[in-house]
């Protein structure tokens, strides 16, 4: 549900979290990006950073500048200013990230996991069977049909938290159990009803089923893309992946050793809650690609 | 430069308070564990308390100075040796070149901090020196110190023979018992009132398994609320599953049934619950505390925790040196 007033939760002596509900809703992840925003442009006292997640905002705050009651109060009189959520208008970079689905690295990761750890059904095939697809070549269309919000970044540097954009293509699968001990960098995998992208060879619980060679950090800063941020998301862009096959996959994967990669990133473009709303209301939700 | 001979078990470069600002990317703070032993440090050899200097932990390092500088030695006994005589931690020293400072097994505490003047002099990342091990991010080549290594150092004339005021010195336990500060939430009504007395109420042992990323406590069952058992499915199937959120550094987080302490080099976020966070003001004690050894909490306010911030935060100032 959506809360009628956000929640004000203490999390030690200079955290607070910022709940706006307890649901899978990108509306609540609009409210939390908005809120962040808010708070940037109006430098609120002592604010020293914020982090938005899927339906709540993390605010770090310096209580040698601000008392928690006060702070509570400033942020409540931002949030009574930001009105209704449909008014939320961010910016929001689209990249085009290309991807090879069923690809043989996550396939043999998969493979590595009930060897040595326990005995499960392939990822793609789980995914495609408890989302009532006709098969996998679906999912491929499903996951590659829509583009991907980032919702919030965390649990490692650079790693994007990503709800599916067109409800057409909401995807959503159970996480491991145990957890894998390694997952292959730039894999692709899918947990409750979120996507993310490996930055590096991690463990891992998401069900994975492709892979991008595209570099998503860069410590050393090799590409004009990381010139602001080593990290290639923030919260707010869009991502579409583009399936290639291995062929283009290996093209792409030594153009990134040379370093002469070209990110493909379209960057003039706003996202508007209402107008977004309004095309959602439109679809035919019945009808999947 | 200072030459590593021995690494030690895990010394790395740090530097307070670390690497801030980035939360939102996923980069956690990192910088040392125990601030208020490293921020006395700093000061005794002539530095800003966020100069960058190295965080020994259990196992200190052993290092071989290229030139002449000053050197204090904070926090956990590791019985410091300079060319094997012993020398006096809580002061400044004089280290001449060619000089070799080794440091052991933590008697008492669990790490030592050693400061330079100058500072440690490795890049900054991100605004900050800290090593952030897992990620290979910042410090000495992104990790733990490795023998062979020089560590760059910068220049500063130090003054020998600074004290520690021994009423400045954070006390250790020595009975293996630590009390430890934590503030209820932010998730603490996912918890039954049974839970939380029991968490209030128990021992509970420091893991094996418990690193700069995470504190991994054993002890009793957790209970829950309904709101824990009865609950959407999206937010996971077990009991501390939550829709994914953002973490404090400090949250006490709930895997399953273990509570993992998220520390200086945690996660940003994830899936578990946090009935309770621990405030940077007792962050100094999980620094100190040994694997093995009992955490008892004990549940502040918000704004007694922030109280105990600034009593240390006055502490770490000149007027602890003498």
């Amino acid at each position: 549900m959506i809360y009628s007033e956000a929640k004000f939760l203490p999390a030690g002596d200079r955290f607070v979290l910022i709940e706006f509900g307890d649901e899978m809703n990108l509306e609540l992840n609009f409210m939390a990006q908005g809120l962040a925003r808010a708070i940037a442009e109006q430098k609120t006292k002592g604010v020293v950073e914020t982090a938005p997640c899927f339906a709540s905002l993390l605010v770090h705050y310096d209580p040698d500048l601000i008392s928690f009651k006060e702070l509570q109060a400033e942020i409540a009189a931002l949030i009574r200013a930001l009105g209704p959520s449909d008014d939320i208008v961010l910016d929001s970079r689209l990249f085009y990230l290309p991807t090879m689905y069923c690809d043989p690295w996550t396939r043999a990761c998969v493979e590595d996991y009930c060897n040595k750890i326990t005995k499960k059904e392939t990822d793609p095939e789980l995914i495609a069977r408890v989302n009532g697809l006709v098969d996998v070549d679906q999912l491929v269309r499903l996951h590659s049909g829509t583009e991907y919000w980032v919702a919030a970044l965390g649990f490692w540097p650079g790693l994007p938290f990503m709800m599916a954009l067109d409800p057409r293509c909401v995807l959503t699968a159970p996480k491991y159990n145990p957890p894998r001990t390694w997952t292959p960098e730039g894999t692709i995998g899918l947990g409750g009803a979120s996507s993310s992208i490996y930055p590096v060879a991690t463990p891992g619980g998401y069900q994975i089923f492709a892979r991008t060679p595209v570099p998503i950090w860069d410590l050393g800063k090799r590409f004009p893309v990381f010139h602001d941020s080593i990290v290639l998301f923030r919260a707010g862009d869009r991502i579409k992946f583009v399936p290639i096959d291995k062929e283009e996959f290996e093209f792409i994967e030594a153009q990134v050793k040379e370093g002469t990669y070209v990110y493909n990133v379209v960057e003039y473009q706003k996202f508007s809650a209402r107008n977004y709303k309004a095309w959602v209301s439109s679809l035919d939700r019945s009808k999947r690609f | 430069m200072i030459e590593v001979i021995k690494p030690g078990l895990e010394t790395s470069v740090q530097d307070y308070p670390g690497r801030i600002g980035f939360w939102a990317q996923g980069f956690p703070p990192s910088g040392p564990m125990d601030n208020w032993s490293f921020r006395l440090a700093n000061l005794l050899v002539g530095n800003s308390t966020d100069a960058a200097g190295l965080e020994c932990q259990l196992v200190g390092p052993t290092l071989k100075f290229q030139a002449a500088t000053v050197v204090a030695i904070c926090g956990a006994d590791m019985k410091p040796t300079l060319d094997g005589m012993p020398v006096r931690m809580w002061e400044s020293i004089a280290v001449d070149a060619d000089q070799t400072l080794a440091l052991g097994f933590a008697t008492l505490g669990a790490r030592a901090y050693i400061a330079v003047s100058g500072g440690i002099d490795t890049p900054r990342l991100l605004g900050s020196r800290s090593t952030f091990n897992k990620a290979g991010v910042g410090g000495m080549e992104g990790h733990a110190l490795k023998a062979g290594q020089d560590i760059p150092v910068g220049i500063r004339k130090g003054t020998v023979g600074r004290k520690v005021k021994p009423e400045a010195r954070p006390t250790f336990a020595t009975d293996k018992v630590w009390v430890v500060e934590v503030v209820r939430g932010p998730n603490d009504d996912w918890i039954d009132e049974a839970g939380h007395q029991r968490f209030l109420s128990s021992d509970w042992k420091l893991s094996s398994k418990s690193d700069r990323t995470g504190f991994r406590l054993e002890g009793p069952r957790w209970t829950f609320t309904s709101k824990a058992t009865n609950k959407a499915p999206e937010h996971g199937s077990e009991p501390s599953n939550i829709i994914d959120q953002g973490y404090p550094v400090g949250a006490i987080n709930l895997a399953g049934q273990t509570p993992i302490i998220l520390v200086n080099d945690g996660p940003s976020m994830g899936g578990f619950v946090n009935p309770y966070t621990v405030p940077s003001a007792a962050f100094w004690k999980l620094g100190q505390a040994k694997p093995g050894e009992i955490l008892r909490f004990r549940s502040v306010s918000v704004e007694d925790a922030q109280e105990l911030r600034r009593r240390i935060d006055g502490i770490c100032g000149e007027s602890s040196i003498n």
